[in-house]
């Protein structure tokens, strides 16, 4: 079909007068391919939408091209009338006079308006319709990891009438939340009556994840439990947790040393009976600077009941309290409140043992003073590490872990539950340090993140916008490689052919791979070299 | 019951943003209701931090994010707005909104800045949106137009293209029914550094807070000069200036961030200049900041303990007295001039949104929650919580606060159809 394109020119009230229009009219109507140019005085208002929708029902155009304001008002506004208007969105061209010309100079700017305007009748000439269908999906969830993180998901997702499937490597639900001290054991009891009770729940306990292939809509499973399973879900949410361990080069922790672990205390607090009531027990933590929430939390939960049921004298070393989350600076005072004694340190103090008991050797930087004191106890400070497996499963997933190794989310500050791959989510301590607070919000987000991707029945993509030729492409695996969203599979065309295929669902559409094909078989519509170039041509430059 | 797919959201700042965005995309439709003439809130008055690599200060996820609201349908925006009323229940609210005159229609308004140029007093009484504003629409100061001052002026209103102009507006009352549910997110105030007398803030012209501070880097680009015209060469942050004291139980959560990052920048730009940090505990969680500090911590004086006066000195410096914990003794050292690292502190009119709304109001003043593992349900059923007036928050925690809230509210109403 032959091109026919309507230029729509518009002035903002007039206020553009450092443009001549009719001069730019006059020279756009010599261009070929052009039905009309009209000069309007508000595209963005009901008037200027009255006025393109006459145009172009009257006129039988195939390409438009509006010259007016910054496309970031306007073109998603002018792409949704296009399409009530039966006409693709893909065919609109934009040119930006006003930011970008009129304002941006002094004096008389008509040459460059029209240049601006000749640049995007140039593309619009080559521009194709993207094409949108709705695809079915799997909107069935898998999370992975029974613990708070992968229960509270699963109950909130069931809330919202999501079918969700629990998948846990240990025989029970519960994860690591009965090894804290201070924590709401009989609500974690509720949630996993809630969880057993709810009908669109499935749970699979003493289960691994042992492949993921696919995309979002559609990941096929598989697992590893009393047998094999191969199931098929449109998004994972993984809530893999993290391990505590203590680090053995800060504590000399040999046999017969007084020095235990948080998890050991926790123990010793919950047992019915104590053997012998440690007088004088130090606590230590903040050695390093890294992921100090989650150890802080527990040492000031810990410190506070050995105080409360033991009466023991307790000494906190640290360099910083870390209270940067909710509540945490209302219990540190209460522990000191209740004679908790906290000293500051800045060089690492020295711990050895002292016939039976503990020496810490440590500077007080607030007295300005040496500190040597035996203790009967020593709890060391417990790092966060990610859980066992998480590096087997980033590989599993082809998603990258950060430089702790805990999962690395696509953009920390903006969708800090997102993975690079869409549909593949993670919650919770398995992307790092988080707090109770910040832990909730990482539920809710992912929930919403899920609701929002898969809404029960369909989902409508944008199907076509980048696009892999198969008779140029050569199979050389370099988009598969470079692409952060695993978007790009190989699929057989014929018995002797294998070519790459974009998923339209995964793809994020960042162009990547358009950029680097070799045999320049991926096309990305609207950005593809010949309608880059044709604007460059359109102003005579070559 | 039916429960309406029609939600107020109370504060157009980064939280409240993002729990309007997050509605639409679920295909709610939302009111954002905003006390100011545009919306954006405290965020918008934050400056880039990069130096040579970014930060991550997260000061520009907010413009992206206000493009966005801009451009959807589902979202009414109403600006210079306040909730004055509620009535009726989760799943069907009416809520009363009064408006303020706005004299320009954000509706009419293409900005196209004809008004400004007729204008003729002197600063000129309309004035044209920062680039990023949204609604992106000049405004009235009402002190400076000669219309509004019983003058016979009506320059403006005969040139604008689109009759946006309209004087003689009342406040307007409005009733928005059959309302779903509702989030408050009407943020925080910046800590009033006044408050602490001994620091010497507003009479001293060169002690500033981080707030000033971001506002001089974001409207000028750099650290020009002092009051006094110099070039500032030694300059300190004092942190924890309304949170972690006797009247304020908690941590801000934000200071010693952006503290850190704003040394960092200055130290950037003036690689000569000294910078100091004095601090209670340094906080240095989140994902990469130990990094950050271990950087810092190579070309910026940190000293544990907070200054116990601020006072003036010869020249237009400024004296600080802190404890030398080395020394054990009282030290004095001069200043060009002194950051103080000002908290996060509940808004001074929470409580009449408490009252109109009937949700309860915590210790600190910020906003109660129902319940421990739930963190934005109030008191009062259907009506939610996001961002810094549940807690202190920075950006980020904000942004995943506001997606929460939305998150719950879509749920409440899912099973109470």
């Amino acid at each position: 079909m032959p091109v026919r394109m309507g230029i729509f020119l518009c002035d903002c009230g007039g206020s553009l007068k450092n443009i001549d229009f009719p001069k730019v009219r006059e020279n756009l109507e010599n261009l070929e391919d052009i039905a009309f140019v009209d000069i309007t005085h508000n595209l963005c208002l009901e008037e200027g939408e009255k006025a393109i929708t006459s145009r172009i029902l009257t006129e039988n155009i195939n390409r438009v091209v509006i010259a007016a304001c910054s496309p970031e008002f306007r073109e998603r506004n002018f792409g949704e009338l296009l399409e009530k208007l039966r006409l693709n969105p893909g065919l609109l061209s934009l040119a930006n006079i006003r930011e970008q010309c009129s304002w941006a100079h002094e004096g008389d700017v008509t040459r460059k308006a029209l240049e601006l305007i000749m640049m995007a009748v140039g593309k619009a000439r080559l521009l194709q319709p993207v094409e949108r269908k709705e695809v079915a999906v799997n909107n069935e969830v898998l999370v992975v990891g029974g613990g708070f993180c992968g229960m509270k998901s699963s109950l909130e997702l069931s809330q919202l009438g999501i079918r969700t499937t629990l998948v846990e490597r240990e025989p029970t639900l519960g994860g690591k939340l009965k090894k804290l001290e201070g924590f709401y054991s009989s609500q974690i009891e509720a949630m996993i009556k809630a969880i057993e009770k709810a009908e669109n729940i499935e749970i699979l306990t003493s289960a691994e994840v042992t492949g993921v292939e696919g995309k979002i809509g559609d990941f096929k499973v598989r697992m590893r439990g009393t047998k094999e399973i191969l199931r098929s879900f449109g998004a994972i949410v993984f809530a893999t947790g993290y391990k505590t361990e203590v680090a053995a080069g800060d504590f000399p922790l040999k046999p017969g040393v007084n020095i235990i672990s948080q998890e050991r205390l926790v123990q010793l607090l919950q047992a019915p009976t104590l053997e012998a009531r440690p007088e004088t027990i130090g606590f230590i933590f903040d050695l390093s600077d890294e992921n100090p929430r989650f150890p802080t939390l527990a040492t000031l939960n810990n410190a506070l009941a050995v105080k409360q049921r033991w009466g023991s004298e307790v000494y906190v070393f640290c360099k910083n309290v870390k209270v940067d989350s909710e509540g945490v600076e209302k219990l540190y005072r209460e522990a000191r409140e209740d004679g908790v004694m906290f000293l500051k340190f800045d060089k690492n103090p020295k711990i050895s043992a002292d016939d039976g008991r503990v020496k810490i050797d440590a500077e007080d930087t607030l007295l300005g003073e040496e500190i040597v004191l035996t203790c009967d106890l020593v709890v060391a400070e417990e790092k966060l590490l990610p859980a066992e497996g998480t590096e087997g499963l980033s590989s599993l997933l082809k998603i990258r872990t950060d430089s702790q190794g805990f999962y690395q989310e696509e953009n920390v500050h903006l969708y800090p539950v997102s993975s690079e791959r869409k549909g593949i989510f993670f919650v919770g301590n398995c992307r790092g340090d988080l707090d109770l607070g910040r832990v909730l919000a990482d539920i809710s987000s992912v929930v919403a993140k899920v609701y929002e991707l898969l809404p029960p029945g369909k989902v409508i993509v944008e199907a076509e916008r980048v696009k892999a030729d198969p008779q140029k492409c050569v199979a050389c695996l370099t988009c598969i490689r470079v692409c952060p969203h695993r978007a790009v599979q190989l699929v057989q065309v014929d018995s002797e052919k294998v070519v790459a295929e974009i998923s339209q669902l995964a793809c994020d559409k960042c162009g990547i791979c358009a950029a680097i094909c070799p045999a320049k078989a991926i096309k990305f519509e609207g950005y593809s070299d010949d309608q880059i170039l044709a604007q460059i041509e359109a102003i005579g430059v070559s | 019951m039916k429960a309406e797919r029609s939600i107020v959201v109370i504060g157009g700042g980064i939280a409240g943003i993002t729990s309007a965005l997050e509605l639409a995309n679920s295909g709610f439709t939302v009111y954002l209701v905003e006390k100011e003439a545009r919306i954006g809130g405290q965020a918008a008055s934050f400056c880039c931090k990069a130096t040579e690599v970014c930060t991550k200060c997260s000061a520009c996820l907010l413009p992206q994010k206000l493009s966005e609201v801009a451009s959807y349908p589902q979202i009414s925006i109403l600006t210079n707005s306040m909730v004055v009323g509620v009535k009726g229940e989760l799943g069907n609210f009416q809520v009363e909104v009064c408006q303020k005159p706005q004299y320009i229609s954000p509706q009419k308004c293409i900005a196209c800045g004809m008004c400004t140029e007729v204008c003729p007093t002197m600063p000129k009484a309309i004035q044209s949106p920062p680039p990023e504003a949204v609604p992106y629409s000049y405004s009235i100061n009402e002190s400076q137009c000669l219309r509004l001052k019983g003058k016979k002026c009506n320059l403006c209103r005969e040139i604008c293209p689109t009759n946006a102009i309209v004087f003689g507006q009342k406040p307007e009352r409005q009733e928005l029914n059959n309302i779903g549910a509702i989030i408050v997110a009407i943020g925080f105030d910046v800590f009033n550094a006044r408050e602490i007398g001994y620091l010497g803030y507003g009479r001293y012209p060169n002690v500033l807070t981080g707030f000033d501070l971001e506002r001089i880097f974001r409207n000028q680009g750099s650290l020009k000069l002092s009051s006094n015209g110099k070039e500032p060469k030694k300059v300190a942050f004092i942190q924890c200036v309304g949170s972690r004291d006797e009247n304020h139980g908690y941590c801000s959560q934000v200071c010693c961030k952006y503290a850190m990052r704003l040394a960092r920048l200055i130290k950037h730009q003036k690689p000569d200049a000294e910078v100091t940090i004095f601090y209670i505990d340094l906080q240095t969680a989140g994902k990469g900041f130990a990094e950050f500090y271990k950087e810092c911590q190579g070309n910026i004086r940190f000293i544990r303990g907070v200054p116990v006066e601020i006072s003036e000195a010869p020249s237009d410096e400024v004296e600080v007295k802190f404890e030398n914990i080395t020394e054990g003794k009282v030290d004095r050292e001069n200043f060009d001039f002194v950051t103080l690292s000002v908290g996060i502190a509940p808004r001074k009119d929470s409580w009449e949104l408490a009252k109109v709304l009937g949700i309860n109001l915590g210790d600190d003043g910020f906003f109660d929650i129902k319940e421990p593992f739930n963190s934005t349900e109030t008191n009062v059923e259907g009506i939610f919580l996001a961002g810094a007036c549940q807690s202190p928050k920075d950006i980020p925690d904000s942004i995943a606060h506001g997606i929460s809230a939305a998150e719950r509210a879509m749920e409440v109403l899912k099973r109470c159809q």
